[in-house]
């Protein structure tokens, strides 16, 4: 690895300061798991790179709090960190059970949820839980000050909206109601330190056995994460039941091949992920279910 | 290069060197502690462990200059003078060390769950080793090893 300079800047200020003035090739590193193997392994997106800011120490994008009906998160909160956040605990279940299946102990100390969907892998874990908790972003420059959805944040494989003299600061999501149930799953090629194949999320409000509302997210089957729109709509006012559980499961592969066309891993990937999404939906209509 | 001040299996030290060099290798060539080993350098088979402000972390991935002012603890600091830790002596009288590369880093997240948790599950002890490849014993003595230690 070329002998790189590493900054270490103490507030964000500083941090906005360094982003607007620098003619180097920059970039921000928090855990460093995706920085440095890319940097190891010569990747197209880090090669060049001249300049490392070290933003461990801003306290502007550290912590987890709870303030008017929004949940905010430091931009570079660890996985462990938010794991073993109370507030994740009670609220944002899908999101905890997400970082639980990053990586390994030794990564999630050090990983922070903004490098994960800044990097934007089209596996990219915490994509799923966010879009279907309607995250918001805020990223700053020197001179600017923004709040946007995830979704318009994310463009494509391995690109975002951030410009070269941004940051991500701040991820805020609004509390889902009480009455809004979900789950994650995950599937890799082993339990731990794997990379997603599919991943799944899944938040609903039922009223009775009527889907009041349904957000359905994906990550490693299309390009980039996603919501399913169109399924959303569809499976809205629906009775909960088996038969349209398979249904949905059917549309949802539909979808996805619209998105991907036929590729070489479809033949594997879409019977699971219909199965496993029929299977996930299967569960939450069970725990609903009045005992 | 940089004049980087940290605490080192609990003594302040100051030591120069190029911000960009990973941490593990400031450990094995600056201070001559080898017992963290490099298995992939890329953050997968966990050989690289060390706990840094009490968390287990791939010491591949961080650079020099991120860890100013922070605890660092290798194996080497595991045992008091002579003395093997409790999870050294299990891991020896378990049969958990083959060819022993794994070792050094199954320790260490060893101890620090067991710090956190002195009375694991075998799930939880699974979890918290699930980032340290062993290509020698299977993992049953790993585990057994850890299970026998309470604080």
């Amino acid at each position: 690895m070329p002998s790189i300079e590493i900054l270490t800047p103490q507030s964000l200020n500083e941090v906005l300061g360094i982003l607007s003035n620098n003619d180097k090739v920059l970039k921000i590193i928090a855990g460093g798991t995706d920085v440095v193997t890319g940097l190891k392994q010569e990747s197209k997106r880090f090669i060049n790179t001249e300049v490392l800011v070290d933003i461990n120490r801003i306290a502007e994008v550290k912590g987890i709090e709870q303030r008017n009906g929004k949940i905010s998160i430091g931009a570079a909160s660890t996985f462990t960190e938010i794991y073993n956040n109370q507030i994740v605990s009670k609220e944002l279940p899908i999101l905890k059970k997400t970082v639980a299946t990053i990586g390994s102990l030794q990564i999630r100390n050090r990983a922070t949820i903004a490098g994960n969907f800044v990097n934007n892998a089209p596996c990219a874990d915490t994509v799923p839980a966010l879009l279907v908790y309607n995250t918001t972003i805020e990223i700053e420059s020197i001179n600017s000050k923004r709040e946007i959805s995830l979704q318009d944040f994310l463009q494509g494989p391995y690109k975002t909206q951030l410009k070269k003299d941004e940051i991500v600061t701040r991820i805020n999501i609004p509390v889902p109601p009480k009455t809004f149930v979900g789950d994650f799953y995950k599937l890799g090629r082993r339990q731990a330190v794997a990379i997603s194949r599919i991943t799944l999320a899944v938040l609903m409000e039922l009223n009775e056995n009527k889907i009041n509302e349904i957000r359905i997210a994906s990550g490693a089957v299309t390009p980039i994460g996603t919501r399913f729109p169109k399924l959303e709509k569809f499976a809205k006012g629906n009775e909960m039941n088996d038969n349209f559980l398979k249904t949905l499961a059917s549309k949802m592969g539909e979808e996805i091949i619209k998105l991907t066309g036929l590729r070489w891993s479809s033949e594997y990937k879409l019977p699971v992920v219909q199965q496993m999404f029929y299977q996930m939906l299967s569960v939450i209509l069970n725990r609903a279910k009045p005992r | 290069m940089i004049n980087l001040k940290f605490i080192l299996n609990g003594k302040q030290v100051v030591v120069e060197t190029e911000p960009s060099i990973r941490l593990l290798d400031l450990l094995r060539d600056k201070f001559n502690l080898t017992g963290t080993k490099e298995g992939c350098g890329v953050g997968e088979c966990g050989a690289c462990t060390i706990l840094m402000n009490g968390k287990a972390v791939n010491s591949c991935l961080i650079f020099a200059a991120q860890i100013e002012g922070s605890e660092i603890v290798t194996i080497e600091g595991i045992a008091n003078g002579n003395e093997l830790h409790p999870i050294q002596k299990n891991f020896l009288k378990y049969g958990a060390v083959q060819c022993g590369f794994c070792s050094p880093a199954m320790v260490l997240s060893a101890y620090a769950l067991l710090e956190e948790n002195p009375n694991p599950t075998e799930e939880e002890i699974k979890d918290a080793i699930a980032g340290n490849l062993c290509r020698c014993t299977g993992y049953k003595q790993i585990i057994e090893a850890i299970a026998k230690t309470k604080e």
